[in-house]
């Protein structure tokens, strides 16, 4: 993205790119204040795909994700000059994110015509072992249906469950970064991730048999751990 | 250490959040539990596969965040119209809103053209006597000016009403024949004399009536089409004609 065409407001030197990578979140966003646009660059580039994938795995629809995914990369740089290093900056960036998350699901509810057919449990109503469509996946499963089942899996954690699940499980935040973002109590966070991972095992507990599954799992790992090393 | 408040460390331990003398209870149970291992095991996998099935974003992403920044940073500064916003958007509503006044308007030109133009181009349309049942009647005055095109110098006679109703008394000259009327519809003019200068100030009043009329008719136009947008009723789709 190039968002350095009026860089360097203030006058002072712009670092290169590989000098931003070294630079921590909380500097980077002083920087944007500061009118450094190219540290915006960088983190949207850190951002974007952390925040995509939580928004995703929350909303289940990938244009209203991208668009939500948007909405608070904007807002971040919109507000740039209200954020203050009482919390780290992941912290405010994934309150934005839930908050205009949280907004756009409670304007779902409130349409009857787009309740789903399928809605995610309410409390405990999750059975041990549940009807599950994977309990016989296919040998020649690939990345996307193995994404698709995770994402299934995922959606039908209810959602004050899911919201510190996902902060934990996708965008590793501490718990005392999720207790800032959901405003909940630290021990209501440890036991609330502590019941969606154990819901979300009973989701997948077919899949994690399949042997078939696993290999492929391997596989995506090393792939990636393949790409992370030629990205350096 | 029950299994129940093992499965409750656990995660905590895979979050290393667990205080180290729970985490040395945890292991010495997981190492004589097998129900407790598998349950890690799972957790561990689980936690693997939503790390290995991160979503891709879309190519234009940052594309698309770039634009939507500058509309969001465009609409801040006070710039909220795009003009391709809009730019197909029901072109005929121009003809709608102006094509009947326009109409209107072209019709009053036309109709000052064809009444009010020069003398000497209305010379080949006929005796004045076949066009409306007026008199002709030769004056004086026509003599006086012999064969000119133009109106007599000095006319005694004041313009007496309006333009179309006056009586025709007046002797002017078309193209050779002499008719009478004080209307300007008989009268050429040369913008030279008083009488002229008569004329034009008429013409300007006539102007002025005539622009009165259209704005009128412009005010019944909007007040149909609001009509017809209460309705509910669309109007005539030109371009089907």
């Amino acid at each position: 993205m190039n968002l350095s065409r009026d860089e360097n407001l203030n006058g002072g030197p712009t670092p290169r790119r590989a000098e931003l990578r070294d630079i921590r979140d909380e500097d980077l966003i002083v920087m944007v204040q500061e009118g450094h646009k190219k540290a915006f660059d960088e983190l949207v580039a850190r951002y974007k795909g952390r925040l995509f994938s939580f928004i995703l795995r929350m909303v289940k629809d990938p244009n209203l994700a991208e668009e939500l995914t948007q909405e608070t990369l904007i807002r971040v740089y919109i507000h740039a000059a209200k954020y203050r290093e009482i919390a780290k900056f992941s912290t405010w960036v994934f309150t934005i994110a839930t908050n205009l998350v949280r907004n756009k699901m409670r304007q779902r509810s409130r349409r009857p015509w787009m309740v789903s057919l399928n809605p995610a449990p309410e409390d405990d109503e999750i059975p041990v072992d549940p009807p599950d469509t994977v309990a016989d996946p296919s040998e020649s499963i690939q990345r996307e249906e193995l994404a698709d089942l995770i994402s299934e899996a995922t959606s039908r954690i209810p959602e004050k469950y899911r919201i510190p699940f996902l902060l934990r499980e996708v965008d590793q935040l501490s718990y005392e970064e999720i207790q800032q973002v959901t405003g909940l109590k630290l021990g209501t966070v440890r036991s609330r991730i502590n019941r969606a991972r154990n819901r979300f095992r009973q989701l997948i507990k077919p899949m994690l048999k399949n042997e078939t599954l696993l290999l492929e799992l391997e596989r995506i790992e090393a792939r990636a751990a393949e790409e992370k090393d030629n990205d350096f | 250490m029950r299994c129940h408040k093992a499965m409750d460390y656990i995660s905590q331990e895979m979050d290393e959040h667990l205080p180290p003398d729970v985490t040395v209870d945890l292991t010495r149970h997981l190492d004589s539990c097998s129900e407790c291992r598998d349950y890690r095991r799972d957790l561990l996998l689980a936690s693997r596969a939503i790390g290995a099935t991160a979503p891709e974003l879309p190519e234009n992403f940052e594309w698309k965040l770039q634009l939507k920044l500058n509309q969001t940073l465009q609409q801040a500064a006070g710039e909220t119209f795009y003009p391709w916003d809009e730019a197909d958007h029901d072109k005929w509503r121009w003809f709608r809103n102006f094509g009947a006044a326009a109409a209107v308007g072209m019709a009053a030109v036309l109709a000052l053209a064809m009444f009010l133009g020069p003398v000497g181009e209305t010379g080949d349309r006929g005796s004045a006597s076949d066009r409306n049942g007026m008199i002709a009647t030769v004056g004086t005055e026509s003599s006086n000016a012999g064969s000119s095109d133009r109106l007599p110098l000095g006319s005694r006679q004041q313009f007496r009403g309006g333009l179309y109703n006056s009586g025709i008394q007046r002797p002017v000259s078309l193209g050779g024949m002499s008719v009478t009327g004080d209307g300007l519809f008989d009268r050429g003019w040369s913008g030279h004399n008083v009488e002229d200068l008569q004329t034009i100030q008429k013409l300007r009043s006539l102007n002025s009536q005539l622009n009165q009329q259209l704005f009128l008719q412009q005010r019944i136009i909007q007040g149909m089409e609001a009509h017809l947008d209460t309705l509910g009723a669309s109007a005539l789709d030109l371009e089907q004609e």
